[in-house]
């Protein structure tokens, strides 16, 4: 069996930053990936990544900007941490390689994003997460660290309260292989599979979060969920950088009106301002990128991705946008370290909660979270693996999950599918759990939900082999995102106000005397219960 | 819409002869030959093995070729391809060997070949406070250039791969030229690079027949760039030995009288003291002779005196 | 109807058989062609363009003051110029190169000069109905693959620029069958000949001779007709070492294209100098004398 100090499994942007920084501090480490990690959700991330590197521009401030975002959820010790370290990080992505846009004097052009009170975004075109991923890969090549790209994880292995490896299914091999740790590092990704629309990759199904709630680790604000305000979505989905709105794209209504000023809103009350406007009969709403000074060449991913997913050139012509669901604020509970209540289990990035990004996380911060966070809690893994020694992961599991992978390809086919489920609970969430929520539909999206998984339980695969069985992969990624869907429809009925990404039309006003507080959901007895904790300061 | 997929299937575990299946699938008109494909996954088939990651044209993850065009099958529409043809027909990229299905090994393929490339920084001042000053006009071309997806569709149009299985290929060669133009990698590290870049099996084993510029999603030109790198090797001095020795004979023969010297030219590339490579060449001379095609006595031309002057000014602007 | 006539290196080395058949035919054809003497190899590729721009800039500027545009019979160097002369359409790279490197000469590029592959001028000057009528000896029962090879082909957007000379990429197919012979398709047909890399991977190389005339001579071609004597020189002279490398006897004459327009207006295989080539063209011999 393969024995690691630190096993990383993700291979996005905070995933290989760890990798990177757990190799440095001298573990040995490897790194497990549903896809390889240049196809991973990270390169997807256009915008930019906050840095206070401007002469106008101070920690002191960002940290100030991150929790108006956060909307008094922002833990202080995340806040802080994140607005110290981002500059040396984004300084290092750049020594190492990533070709940030320049300003006339040669240094990291930073530019408007979101609703930041000064520029902070430094970007790369508006393909910035495509550059740093692949700056984070030839890095973690230089490392030489082991990368098992296809693996797709079915357990964690826990022992007397320890984590103590993972077992994952080899997409090639075909075989479960058990793999011991030191230290486990849960960098998984997110879970906006959950939607229907969604921006995200086919592989962001919460995988780490249901790992992590299975050993008994608390879910933290799961109700946030970040909608992005100026994604095409039709028949597919195109999401085009708010940074467009800071260098002069309109948001306009059905008449061409200009609909908001984009300045100064968080990325929630953009996203219920556009939504809104679709909602009251002003028809579609539109992006207007035309005002965009040399357009074509700043936002080349934009225009090519418009132009191959909603057939518009968007030097000529409006693209209409919608809020569509595109990343989580809630994750596994974790301090800034990364710890978790379960010794030896790590977790960071965009499946993890640590404080950082409250109600509403600042446009910019999910690439500078991932490295900054990244490399503290690589570096936290390998101290960790190092005191701890080496466990014995045993086989059992292994041979447990053989059973379990047995069970969900016993199958004939009924007439439900796999793919009608995960619909049917996308466009629920998005009814549901969208920009706007009441009572009466968390209510009966629990219901829903229910059913749902029922009717995923009843389910079976046909196709017996374990090589490239997406079928399989894709049945229990679907048992996750469900399980997630019921603790996020708990966790959000529960929470009776609107703050941040989380609008109750029942409940429009904040209530700090209640709800300044985080919602957890543990797993009790099987089934999600939910919790709250007092947000730090 | 009613559309017909006609799709390769490969089962390692039951033989691996490569073979058909065929689908019907109701879509709508808009929908794109991915969406077909999990349907067809979700409702009529869970053993067909394919790959797909972000679906919006950014990952590189879905190429196949659909009928005989090598694409990305999250971004192309049904109905493009229905118009012109009566179904759909799909097979794993070429040139890279078939685990499953449409599933190809891009371990023994794009990613080992790319990391043959060395393809990292390594800064000396790695962790200065401050980063490198460069002119945003010198990095344009090199963050254009990173917006390479891997996806393999140039190394699937390249000639030299199916004879070749080896060869670094397009894709391994627009990421050494990331770096060979990266104006942070200078001095020693250029050196090194170039040595990484003109490697066996890399920079000159590329028959440069352009195949690769028309192929890149993102309009990269793979092949343009190779020759590009080839301008720097140039420069820079070539570092593979026998190409170096041909490229100084075919320019000194210019040189000497305006045109080439194929005789000198093939001698001079073996090394003049290489009797086992001469040897080599012998039987293809006398077969030339015989048949009277050996080059006659090499003239030096009028105007050759103006062509050596151009030619040595030229090498002095470097 | 004058060109300056750029019959390339290998036509006057290695291929001199090339050379022969392109003027014997020109004059048959009534294309008067004076031939450019003084001026330098292309570079082949072989040269950083930094070197061979400005000697290929000097060969344009020849041609602007003969006042005629410039023919090649070799798809290398008409490749080689078509990319340099689009670079030179850049005036301020052009003047460059006239101040460094011309004006000491008294010579200037204007960047007027139009080249021209033969194969190009068949058809887009000299007009395939003319050629027609002059055909005394239609090829018929001749099976011919036709092979571009690269540079005539790509990179598109120089070498076939327009939508206007879009029928481009078919000329060597109608050029066949209006010669009276048949095609036989190869897939590689498009693909690179092999020769650029004979320095550095001579296996890979050859495997591709073997690869494409392999194909031609299994589908039932008694020859392969191509406009590069690059591709010549691999695909003929590099044969039988081709043959020995994959262990299968190929034996496909590869005849260049002036030689096949050279049999269609009459010549007889002598005089087309078939008889130079390495590879016997015994079997083209036999059906084209029958043929007569």
């Amino acid at each position: 069996m393969p024995q690691y100090d630190v096993l990383v499994i993700g291979g996005g942007a905070s995933g290989l930053r760890a990798a990177i920084a757990a190799k440095r501090a001298g573990a040995s480490v490897a790194v497990l990936s549903k896809v390889h990690p240049l196809r991973t959700n990270s390169a997807l991330s256009p915008g930019g990544l906050n840095a206070p590197l401007g002469n106008d521009d101070s920690a002191e401030k960002f940290a100030q900007d991150i929790r108006n975002a956060g909307d008094g959820l922002c833990d202080t010790e995340a806040v802080n941490i994140l607005a110290a370290d981002a500059a040396r990080e984004v300084v290092w992505l750049e020594r190492v390689g990533v070709p940030f846009n320049r300003n006339a004097e040669g240094r990291i052009d930073c530019r408007p994003l979101g609703s930041s009170s000064v520029s902070r975004a430094a970007y790369a075109d508006d393909r910035t997460g495509h550059m740093v991923l692949h700056v984070l890969h030839e890095q973690f090549q230089r490392e030489d660290i082991p990368c098992f790209a296809e693996r797709f994880v079915t357990s964690l292995i826990q022992d007397g309260g320890v984590c103590t490896g993972a077992v994952a299914l080899g997409h090639r091999s075909g075989q479960l292989e058990t793999f011991g740790a030191g230290a486990v590092i849960l960098a998984t990704g997110g879970a906006t599979q959950l939607y229907r629309p969604c921006t995200s990759a086919v592989g962001t199904t919460g995988d780490g979060l249901m790992l992590a709630h299975d050993l008994g680790v608390g879910l933290v604000d799961l109700e946030m969920v970040q909608f992005h305000p100026t994604v095409y979505s039709a028949a597919r989905t195109a999401l085009i950088s708010e940074a467009a709105l800071g260098a002069g794209a309109k948001l306009v209504n059905a008449a061409g009106d200009k609909l908001v000023n984009a300045g100064g809103l968080s990325r929630a009350q953009l996203a219920a301002e556009v939504h809104k406007a679709g909602q009251n009969g002003g028809g579609p709403v539109s992006l207007d990128l035309r005002p965009v000074d040399n357009l074509a060449s700043r936002f080349p991913a934009a225009a090519e991705v418009v132009r191959l997913m909603a057939g518009i050139d968007i030097t000529k012509d409006p693209v209409p946008v919608q809020p569509v669901a595109h990343r989580p604020m809630g994750g596994i509970e974790a301090n800034a370290a990364g710890e978790t209540s379960v010794a030896g289990l790590y977790a960071v990035g965009e499946c993890a909660h640590n404080g950082l990004n409250g109600a509403g996380r600042l446009p910019g911060n999910t690439l500078t979270e991932a490295v900054v966070f990244g490399r503290r809690v690589g570096e936290a893994a390998a101290a960790h693996a190092k005191s701890a020694g080496a466990a014995d992961a045993g086989g059992s599991q292994a041979a447990q999950d053989g059973e379990r992978l047995a069970e969900i390809t016993s199958g004939g086919t009924s007439g439900d599918t796999i793919g009608a489920v995960h619909r049917e609970l996308g466009e629920l969430m998005n009814a549901n759990l969208g920009v706007s929520r009441t009572d009466a539909g968390l209510a009966e999206a629990q219901d829903k939900i229910r059913a749902l998984r029922e009717r995923h339980a009843a389910l079976r695969v046909n196709n017996k082999s374990r090589i490239y069985n997406y079928a399989l992969a894709g049945y229990i990624e679907l048992g996750n995102l469900l399980k997630l869907a019921e603790a996020t429809a708990l966790a959000a009925r529960g929470r009776a106000e609107s703050r941040g990404a989380h609008l109750r039309s029942d409940h429009p006003e904040k209530d700090d005397s209640n709800w300044k507080a985080h919602t957890v959901v543990r797993s009790q007895d099987g089934s999600p219960k939910l919790d709250t904790r007092a947000v730090s300061a | 819409m009613e559309v017909t997929y006609k799709v390769h299937r490969k089962d390692p575990e039951n033989g691996g002869e490569s073979s058909y299946s065929t689908y019907q699938v109701e879509l709508p008109e808009d929908a794109t030959v991915l969406d077909g494909l999990q349907k067809i996954r979700d409702e009529q088939d869970d053993t067909l093995a394919f790959r797909a990651s972000c679906c919006q044209g950014s990952c590189g993850e879905c190429a196949v070729r659909i009928n005989y065009k090598a694409q990305f099958t999250c971004t192309t529409r049904i109905g493009d391809v229905t118009k012109k043809a009566p179904e759909i027909l799909l097979d794993p990229v070429r040139n890279i060997p078939v685990i499953k299905d449409l599933v190809f090994d891009m371990d023994r393929f794009t990613w080992n070949k790319m990391a043959a490339m060395k393809p990292w920084m390594e800064p000396d001042d790695e962790f200065a406070p401050t980063e490198n000053l460069v002119p945003e006009s010198e990095m344009a071309d090199v963050r254009k250039t990173m917006s390479c997806h891997a996806c393999s569709l140039c190394d699937e149009g390249c000639a030299v791969l199916p004879v070749n299985f080896d060869f670094l290929g397009p894709a391994a060669m627009v990421k050494g030229y990331r770096f060979v133009m990266d104006p942070r990698e200078t001095g020693a590290k250029m050196e090194a690079r170039m040595k990484v870049v003109e490697q066996p099996q890399g920079l000159w084993d590329c028959v440069h027949c352009y195949e690769a510029d028309g192929k890149c999603p993102r309009g990269l030109t793979p092949s343009s760039k190779i020759m590009e790198i080839r301008d720097v090797a140039f420069k820079e001095g070539i570092k593979h030995e026998k190409v170096g020795r041909h490229h100084a004979s075919f320019i000194n023969s210019v040189k000497q009288t305006g045109w080439l010297d194929e005789r000198k030219l093939v001698m001079e590339t073996e090394g003049m003291t290489n009797v086992t490579g001469l040897m080599k060449l012998l039987p293809t001379a006398v077969r030339a002779l015989r048949r009277g095609k050996m080059p006659g006595r090499h003239e030096k031309r009028p105007g050759a005196d103006q062509i050596k002057r151009i030619l040595e000014k030229a090498e002095d602007s470097k | 109807m004058k060109y300056a006539f750029y019959p390339g290196c290998v036509a006057k080395g290695g291929c001199p058989e090339l050379y022969s058949a392109a003027c014997k035919v020109a004059e048959k054809l009534d294309i008067e062609l004076e031939e450019m003497s003084d001026v330098a190899c292309t570079g082949a590729g072989c040269m950083p363009t930094q070197l061979s721009d400005p000697i290929n800039a000097r060969t344009f500027a020849k041609a602007e003051q003969m006042g005629l545009p410039i023919m090649t019979i070799c798809s290398t160097c008409q490749g080689v110029f078509s990319q340099a002369n689009h670079r030179l359409q850049d005036a301020e790279y052009r003047e460059e190169i006239n101040r460094e490197y011309l004006a000491e000469e008294g010579l200037s590029y204007q960047g007027t000069t139009e080249v021209k592959h033969m194969l190009w001028v068949l058809f887009e000057d000299y007009g395939i109905e003319k050629l027609k009528a002059l055909i005394e000896r239609p090829l018929n029962g001749l099976r011919v693959s036709p092979f571009y090879g690269c540079f005539l082909r790509r990179p598109g957007n120089i070498m076939v620029p327009t939508k206007d000379v879009g029928a481009r990429r078919g000329y060597l197919e109608d050029l066949t069958q209006i010669l009276g012979a048949e095609n036989v398709d190869i897939s590689g047909k498009t693909k690179c000949c092999g020769f650029p890399i004979l320095t550095a991977n001579e296996e890979a190389s050859l495997g591709m001779v073997a690869k494409h005339a392999g194909e031609s001579s299994q589908k039932g071609a008694d020859c392969m007709v191509t406009p590069c004597p690059l591709c010549h020189l691999n695909l003929d002279g590099n044969q039988p070492r081709a043959e020995g490398q994959t262990g299968e006897k190929i034996d496909l004459p590869i005849i260049h294209l002036p030689q096949l327009v050279g049999l269609a207006l009459g010549f007889n295989t002598d005089e087309m100098q078939l008889g130079r080539h390495i590879v016997s063209t015994k079997a083209v011999n036999d059906k084209v004398d029958m043929l007569t």
